[in-house]
């Protein structure tokens, strides 16, 4: 398409509340262009674009105006310009490499028993009655739970932070401008949370992610203020939970929609670790990323203007026909899906998220077998990032 | 030692010029450039960038 034809791009409206990035609407979009125009810049629709456009030098991460998109205000609002995702160059780079090793596979490898004793301890509650609402019972307590393991946290603990994550998570939400003065109070109540944790690892410093900033700020404040130390353990706490309740909500989902495959991941558990990737590629959690244009260029034909917000689009990439042969298939060798992000601001928490995912499904898939859903379940809305609100399944009882 | 990435499973992130920016960086075409061969003083920036690739592409050779 030609740069001047932006105008006769298809038209894609992100938001309408009933919108769905898996609507005819996308894949139509899709067939024809590969991008389109919404209510705020631009989307990018299919794969070979988003991958380069996620790293695109003259392109900075764009999450930083959702304050100003919102008309937000508040502490959630303040910490969010302040934090990880919204700093770039030098500044983002000296955080990320002083989170690094607490985010290493080395070091999450060393939790994976413990992902599989709480997987185990939580099913060992339901597996004998044959149902269960799965993201309270199974994928809520699981995901907070692990962030405790990294964290170093009293398990007991998790409702209270889940319930945290869970307020702070609407202000991301279509309704967020009536649940403002909730996500503020638990943004208040998240950082008296950790800051209270702070002055306990001063005390007793060990080797866990808390203890290492609490090491960097003491040793030199340039390198860790205050604040960013503050920021940096409400993001861990925030931005492990929701993200990973929410995609093993959404792999339950698939799973139920393809039985076939739930089996042959029963048979086979080493086909867990691609069965994420495979879930991640087809229902990501994060359905796009957003990225901000620096200065005015032109790529592949399409003028963007300095300032243009580009939503790029991991489930239009993830299922785009001319990459990716169609169907949801665990044990097909596919390429990298664009579900954690990419470039600069690629997750920070991707092998924790895997290797935790990994063992919950293994588990899953061998003691809840034959899943359907028990009522219908209750949906995010399909787009940003999405999941099931509730999901009450049936399966066949352990005896 | 031999520092080695594969370009086939390379993304370009830039996550190892983020770890290891004196061994790992962009040329002006958006292609990767690195040090090839590294000393013992250099190993744990390496190990480091190795580390912290998302697409694992990284790894040292003896």
């Amino acid at each position: 398409m030609l740069a001047n034809d932006v105008k006769d791009a298809p038209y894609i409206n992100l938001d309408d509340p009933a919108f769905s990035i898996r609507s005819q609407v996308v894949r139509d979009a899709r067939a024809n262009s590969f991008y389109a125009r919404t209510p705020y810049g631009l989307a990018i629709l299919r794969y070979n674009e988003v991958g380069e456009l996620l790293r695109h030098p003259l392109l900075r991460q764009g999450s930083y105006k959702w304050p100003a998109h919102n008309r937000a205000a508040g502490l959630f609002a303040e910490w969010w310009v302040r934090m990880l995702l919204s700093r770039i160059g030098e500044d983002h780079a000296r955080l990320r490499r002083l989170a690094n090793p607490a985010f290493s596979p080395k070091l999450i490898a060393t939790l994976q028993p413990q992902f599989v004793a709480i997987a185990n301890e939580l099913i060992d509650a339901f597996g004998k009655k044959g149902r269960c609402e799965f993201m309270s019972e199974f994928s809520e307590p699981y995901a907070t739970r692990v962030i405790c393991a990294l964290l170093n946290l009293p398990h007991e603990r998790w409702r209270e932070l889940a319930t945290l994550a869970a307020d702070m998570g609407l202000a991301l939400g279509v309704t967020y401008k009536a649940d403002e003065p909730v996500v503020n109070k638990a943004t208040q109540s998240m950082f008296e949370f950790s800051r209270a944790l702070i002055e306990e690892r001063k005390r007793n410093t060990g080797g866990d992610f808390i203890s290492l900033l609490v090491q960097a700020n003491s040793t030199d404040k340039d390198a860790l203020s205050d604040q960013e130390m503050d920021d940096m353990v409400v993001l861990a706490v925030f931005g492990g939970i929701d993200t990973t309740r929410n995609q093993i909500g959404l792999a339950m989902g698939q799973f139920i929609d393809h039985p076939d495959q739930w089996t042959l991941l029963s048979e086979n558990p080493d086909l867990a670790r691609g069965a994420v990737e495979e879930v991640m590629r087809t229902r990501p959690t994060t359905t796009w990323v957003t990225r901000e244009a620096l200065e005015d260029f032109t790529y592949n034909g399409l003028e963007i203007k300095k300032g243009t917000t580009i939503h790029l689009f991991a489930e239009s990439a993830g299922t785009d026909p001319a990459v990716f042969k169609p169907g949801f298939d665990i044990s097909e060798p596919r390429k990298q899906h664009f579900g954690f992000g990419g470039g600069t601001h690629h997750c920070l928490g991707h092998f924790i998220a895997r290797g935790d995912m990994t063992e919950a499904l293994k588990l899953l898939a061998r003691r809840v077998r034959n899943p359907r859903y028990d009522g219908d379940p209750v949906w995010l809305p399909d787009s940003g990032n999405t999941g099931p609100v509730k999901m009450n399944i049936a399966f066949d009882p352990e005896v | 030692m031999k520092l080695c990435v594969d370009l086939e499973k390379c993304k370009l992130h830039g996550q190892c010029i983020i770890a290891a920016p004196k061994l790992f960086g962009f040329r002006a075409d958006g292609s990767l450039w690195w040090v090839e061969t590294i000393d013992a003083t250099q190993q744990k920036e390496a190990d480091e960038a190795a580390d912290v690739c998302p697409e694992q592409a990284i790894w040292i050779e003896d």
